[in-house]
């Protein structure tokens, strides 16, 4: 097994070496001119010399701290609603109709009319961000609570939970997988209108940054700052999977494997 | 004994209010809501700037329908690009990434050696290409089609190779010992079994493509649905953006419907597989 595996990463490095050295090697022809299409050591070359670090450093603390306010505002109320639409069933079949409603819209068609309602500054930014939280989180949310094994609801009744003592230490810890999922499609979502948001209105951020590097038409840029999302959309989105919903729900996990 | 009565009430598998269905509830609650919302934009409560009143927004509707916005560019003229350019998109995705996906899938170290290469493409915001799109194939239709195909691709693509690495061996085993060939195994053991998933990710796709053209639209046309709602903020008419965004809303839903119709159709055998996931 560990063999297999030793040998998986191997492919998986060659794999991504043959990748670069493919593109550095399309470069290195000049067929296309590179400064529209630059190859891989024009992009590192680019790095360091066009896009000041400090700079840099600002872009990436403004989109990390827009994407970061709009998806704990969406998770928490998605959680929340998501919890008392499960909980209270009245109250839930009447929140949940105008959700349904609302749901269909993306995220990103808000864009024109968070504009009209709250401006060109940060807070429209951060509604469509929290939009592209809000809605996997509270549907997850809610499908967790509705799919709950009934036995252990019932198992806790028996043994004396009810009411609020129930909620929370029986059915909310029960559907927190299903947050969980609702939470990590909801940060891709959140993380896809940040970038959207800033190319279309903004002069800050990693959308700015690229949107920017194209009126300039330095390419290299573009290209570098498109990797840069990516790395850091991977990483935050492995902080999300590893530390929070590993480790805070690893009793789950370790129940279903 | 009471309390016990009401809670039996709450974990009533459906929310009954006065003993009506779920169903009406929501109708009910829906008028309630447009009846308040207009009510309150009668008496000056809501800014008719920002959030227009229902009947507004249906005089809109019509101009839009028969008018059009720009004028000439009826809402259908807009409906019509979008669905193109998604249909479009969509289907390059699908032709390259279907059989990319069924090789990739059946190879083991081919699947190893892609593996990190596609983490990271689909990690790549789709939008975040726009920039480079335009730069390389300038504000035209290549470069939004491209786009949409691109986030399409991915969805599809890791779908079906999880498809074919999922295929019950005892299938492949049990093809094998009826004999049959590798190109029999394939066609009529494998690309079956794989299909349902392979559904799941188009599905998955279409979502990633309605996100994609909505973002794309918003640069460099008066077309498309997207379109429309950036042109409405511009001149700051609310009444229209909100009425393209239900387009958008209804457009994507009908897509959905119409995919999940297609599926039940197309894989009867695939309907036990829902079930069996969860």
């Amino acid at each position: 097994m560990s063999d297999s595996f030793g040998r998986g990463l191997w492919a998986s490095w060659a794999g991504f070496i043959t990748l670069l050295l493919i593109w550095q090697i399309i470069s290195m022809t000049r067929l296309i001119n590179p400064s529209i299409f630059p190859g891989p050591m024009g992009v590192v070359n680019a790095a360091l010399h066009d896009v000041p670090l400090n700079r840099l450093l600002q872009h990436v603390g403004i989109s990390l701290l827009r994407v970061g306010l709009g998806f704990s505002i969406g998770t928490a109320a998605g959680v929340i609603i998501g919890v008392a639409s499960g909980w209270y069933r009245q109250l839930g079949s009447i929140l949940r109709t105008p959700i349904e409603l609302i749901r269909p819209i993306p995220p990103l068609a808000w864009i024109p009319l968070a504009i009209i309602w709250l401006g060109l500054g940060e807070s429209s930014k951060v509604l469509i961000i929290f939009l592209g939280a809000f809605f996997p989180v509270v549907t997850n949310t809610y499908k967790g609570m509705v799919n709950i094994d009934p036995n252990i609801i019932r198992a806790a009744q028996i043994l004396g939970l009810r009411g609020r003592r129930l909620l929370l230490r029986v059915v909310v810890p029960a559907s927190l997988p299903d947050i969980a999922t609702g939470m990590r499609v909801g940060w891709s979502y959140s993380f896809g209108c940040m970038v959207a948001a800033e190319l279309i209105a903004a002069n800050s951020g990693l959308g700015y940054l690229i949107m920017n590097a194209r009126q300039m038409g330095q390419i290299a840029v573009i290209v570098y700052g498109v990797i840069l999302i990516g790395v850091i959309n991977l990483l935050t989105d492995f902080v999300i999977q590893e530390v929070i919903i590993k480790r805070k729900l690893r009793w789950q996990f370790s129940g279903a494997s | 004994m009471k309390k016990s009565m009401k809670r039996s009430i709450r974990h009533a598998k459906n929310g009954h209010i006065f003993g009506l269905s779920e169903y009406t509830v929501k109708i009910i609650t829906v008028a309630v809501l447009v009846i308040l919302w207009e009510f309150f934009s009668r008496i000056g409560y809501i800014n008719p700037l920002h959030l227009p009143r229902p009947s507004k927004l249906i005089a809109t509707l019509w101009e839009l329908m028969t008018v059009g916005y720009p004028t000439g560019i009826t809402v259908w003229v807009h409906i019509n690009a979008t669905v193109w350019r998604i249909l479009q998109g969509y289907f390059l995705a699908a032709c390259l990434a279907i059989p990319m996906g069924l090789i990739i899938g059946r190879s083991y170290l081919l699947g190893r050696a892609t593996n990190s290469i596609i983490t990271f493409a689909r990690s790549v915001a789709t939008i975040s290409l726009l920039p480079l799109a335009i730069a390389w194939f300038g504000v035209g239709e290549v470069s939004r089609v491209l786009l949409i195909a691109y986030g399409c691709y991915w969805a599809i693509l890791t779908n079906t190779i999880q498809g074919v690495k999922q295929v019950d061996a005892n299938f492949i085993n049990a093809g094998k010992m009826l004999g049959a060939s590798r190109r029999q195994l394939f066609f009529r053991v494998i690309l079956p079994a794989t299909l349902p998933r392979i559904f799941a990710g188009m599905k998955i796709a279409l979502g990633v493509g309605f996100m994609v053209i909505v973002a794309v639209e918003m640069i460099g046309t008066i077309k498309g649905l997207g379109a429309l709602i950036q042109q409405a903020r511009f001149y700051y008419s609310s009444n229209i953006a909100i009425n393209g965004m239900i387009f958008i809303g209804i457009l994507g839903l009908l897509i959905s419907i119409g995919l999940d119709w297609l599926e039940r159709i197309m894989l009867p055998w695939a309907v036990g597989l829902e079930e069996v996931k969860r």
